[in-house]
């Protein structure tokens, strides 16, 4: 089914396969980034939006 | 330590919600008489100021700059402060924003309706507005990184990080895009041509609508919907990926706005690739938001300001579908140029941005003013009228550019079109421009009622201009322990964080411009392509300037149905001394591109004076302004020795002669114009634009007669 579709690509399948190759990089460069955040931190990350009610001492200065 | 005490500055953000608003309803009225002039074109009140191809300009740039704009800045403002907790860095920074961008808009109302215009899609400003523009933006990334340095939150919520992308992504799209060179105080030509040009021109445009219509208000997204909810974002982490997935790849798909052009072949490829990739991070947004809400639905039932977000989010997964799905090539050859596209954005502006700013205004604007909404009723009116607005707007849309599209691509079983004449196509449809006016109309109610709804509102409350909390200030960094996790890091430096989204948009800016750009062998030059002469050059500028690009395409793409209906396909070749390029982006009349010495003079004249006297039921607006108007032949020296500069091969010292060869061609129209019994000075506007039009892809022609 999905042949029809890549048959339609012309030209320099170099520009295509490298644009891909980067990219396959990057996303796996931010994967490993994102494994390595600690929970603790994520769930510090968002609750920021919700910590703002008046009057409280806002942040709570996590290290 | 002692918490400080500071206070959030709430007025700048009421300002820019205020002017969001009435913006708002400026700019869909102009949207309204536009549509309503492609079933009636009377309704442009006989005025060349008011006419469809200067206003429609004034439509997009008023909805786009002007209410989404000021929307923005209104979030913006709102949640940085917030987020940060941290006052805006400078109060009188804010306001020069504030009435700086309103200056800009107030300049767009004016210069657009005049017809002075670039004829770049959504940068149509000439180029001293556009020096305006980047002053004002850099105000504005002035004030957000100061704020962000005298924050006393370490970490930047992923909200900022979107903001960040989105000043340092327009301020890059921006500058590229205007480099223009100056011929008058209100009158520019792209430095770039043709095929190039279209590439700037749609590597911009495309992205204008990933950073200014998408990552900005996914920022407000992601603070606003945790407080609306109350409940934080349903996954921290999926934010990141989708934060960096989607800038990484949005950059790249311009190109899917010149499928089947001249534009080089690997250029549309990658185009279309990444076009594809988009819907992952564009969903990944939007699931993240729709689950956030997730054991919360039942607060849907009865929120209004959440059935706004929602069908907000819902609009933009759908409108993020549609888009890679456009981009298939199959697809595109019956969508492009026809009122699916007009459809697919309005999906995306009236749902997603419309929605999202609306939902926004009714949540903050009783807070700031410590009151309760005036109306809960008018307010689920606006939702309700709204929802059926975009359902109005959009069905009859599809409807009409589907089968328009299709319409045109008919043969008969003997091989013949089956609608060889455009028109026959276009009053099938009206009936459809005319529900859609409608729904246009009641999305527009809405927005009055609202607006009504929120002043009613201010009314009953007061505005708590400076409100004050409390936060600890931030430790010196040395003093906390260093963080392992990388990205953890970069979550608390702003200026790697931008100096990282700046790379990695740049990654795909590089790589698909600059080949086109600068190897001459993307662009193969035909010999028998001149220059235009100095009176279809000033046509050329009057062409520009009613706009007509916005109804008639220049490029004929190469299909069967294309060539048979409007001739030879276009070449790279032809528009090299095209600055700027005038493709368009829309056919709501026939494409010009072969329109040279098709009809004769005379039909030009009368056609331009009364569109329906040579083709009946057309919806084109009489021009006879160009009748009357005389042609301003002062600038042409001017404009001969830019194109000079631009690198068109005029003769040296032609600007001393070219007014002269102008008076000659113009008064052979003329005369020739008289031997069909019209009588009308050679030196008023029409001659110019009659010269323009024969002149359109008559240098292909001359290849064949001499290769014959």
């Amino acid at each position: 089914m999905f042949k029809q579709f890549t048959e339609n690509i012309q030209g320099n399948q170099v520009y295509l396969l490298f644009s891909l190759g980067i990219f396959l990089v990057f996303f796996i460069i931010v994967t490993v980034l994102l494994l390595r955040l600690k929970k603790s931190h994520v769930d510090h990350m968002s609750a920021i939006p919700l910590n703002d009610n008046e009057g409280e001492v806002l942040n709570t200065q996590l290290p | 330590m002692e918490p400080e005490k500071f206070y959030y500055d709430n007025k700048i953000v009421r300002n820019f919600g205020i002017a969001t608003i009435v913006w708002g309803i400026i700019g869909m009225t102009v949207g309204l008489i536009a549509a309503i002039q492609l079933f009636h074109p009377a309704a442009n009140m006989g005025n060349q100021y008011t006419t469809f191809g200067r206003i429609r300009p004034l439509h997009t740039n008023a909805v786009i700059f002007a209410f989404v704009g000021n929307a923005i800045f209104m979030g913006v403002y709102y949640s940085l402060q917030r987020l940060l907790k941290a006052r805006m860095f400078s109060t009188a920074l804010s306001q020069i924003h504030f009435w700086g961008w309103q200056l800009i808009i107030v300049s767009a109302v004016i210069t657009l309706p005049l017809g002075l215009t670039t004829s770049h899609e959504y940068a149509e400003l000439e180029w001293p507005i556009d020096i305006a523009i980047t002053l004002i933006w850099v105000v504005f990334g002035v004030n957000m990184f100061g704020t962000i340095f005298k924050r006393r939150e370490r970490h930047l919520y992923v909200a900022i990080w979107f903001y960040i992308a989105t000043f340092v992504t327009i301020a890059v799209l921006h500058i590229v895009n205007s480099f223009e060179l100056p011929v008058s105080p209100f009158k520019s030509y792209m430095v770039y041509a043709g095929v190039q040009d279209a590439l700037v021109q749609w590597w911009y445009g495309h992205n204008a609508v990933a950073f200014f219509l998408t990552t900005p208000y996914l920022g407000m997204m992601y603070y606003f919907l945790p407080k609306m909810a109350n409940r934080p974002i349903y996954s921290y982490k999926l934010s990141i990926l989708h934060f960096w997935a989607l800038i990484f790849i949005y950059i790249w798909a311009g190109p899917h706005h010149l499928l089947y052009t001249t534009l080089p072949g690997w250029a549309q490829s990658l185009g279309v690739a990444f076009s594809i990739m988009l819907i992952a991070p564009s969903w990944g947004g939007m699931i993240n938001g729709l689950l956030t809400l997730r054991g919360a639905w039942d607060k849907v039932r009865e929120d209004v300001v959440l059935k706004f977000m929602v069908v907000g989010l819902t609009a933009y997964g759908m409108a993020t579908f549609e888009g890679p799905m456009l981009s298939l090539k199959q697809v595109n050859s019956i969508a492009h140029f026809s009122d699916w596209i007009v459809a697919h954005v309005h999906v995306g502006a009236l749902g997603w941005n419309g929605f999202l700013t609306f939902a926004i205004l009714y949540w903050l604007m009783p807070r700031m003013y410590k009151t309760e909404l005036y109306s809960k009723k008018l307010a689920s009116f606006h939702f309700w009228i709204g929802t059926l607005g975009i359902l109005f707007y959009a069905i009859p849309m599809y409807w009409a550019g589907f089968t328009q599209g299709l319409m045109l691509k008919e043969f008969t079983p003997e091989g013949i079109l089956k609608y060889p004449n455009f028109l026959q196509t276009t009053l099938l449809i009206i009936p459809m421009h005319i529900m859609r006016s409608v729904g246009g109309a009641m999305y527009l109610l809405g927005v009055i009622v609202m607006a009504y709804n929120l002043f009613k509102t201010m009314r009953q409350g007061k505005l708590v201009a400076n409100e004050p909390a409390q936060a600890m200030a931030l430790e010196p960094v040395h003093t906390i322990e260093r963080e392992k996790a990388w990205h953890r890091r970069l979550e608390r430096k702003p200026i790697q964080l931008m100096v990282a989204a700046l790379v990695v948009i740049l990654i795909g800016t590089v790589i698909e411009l600059m080949p086109t750009l600068t190897i001459s062998s993307n662009v193969p030059t035909i010999a028998s392509v001149k220059p235009y002469t100095p009176l279809e050059l000033q046509g050329r500028d009057i062409y520009i300037r009613e706009g007509c690009s916005n109804c008639h395409s220049q490029t004929v793409r190469p299909f069967r149905s294309e060539t048979e209906r409007y001739g030879e396909y276009s070449k790279a070749g032809e528009f090299v001394y095209d600055h700027p390029f005038l493709w368009g982006s829309k056919r709501t009349g026939p494409d010009l591109a072969r329109e040279g010495q098709k009809y004769g003079n005379a039909w030009h004249y009368n056609h331009m004076m009364d569109p329906r006297v040579m083709s009946q039921g057309s919806i084109m607006p009489n021009y006879d302004w160009l009748i009357s108007q005389k042609l301003d032949t002062a600038s042409t020296p001017a404009k001969i020795r830019a194109m000079q500069t631009l690198g068109v091969p005029y003769p040296a010292g032609y600007d001393k002669i070219a007014n002269r060869e102008l008076d000659k061609q113009a008064k052979d129209i003329a005369d020739n114009l008289a031997k069909d019994k019209i009588k009308v000075q050679s030196n008023k506007e029409i001659i110019a634009v009659i010269a323009y039009l024969q002149r359109l892809g008559v240098d292909i022609k001359a290849t064949k007669t001499t290769n014959k």
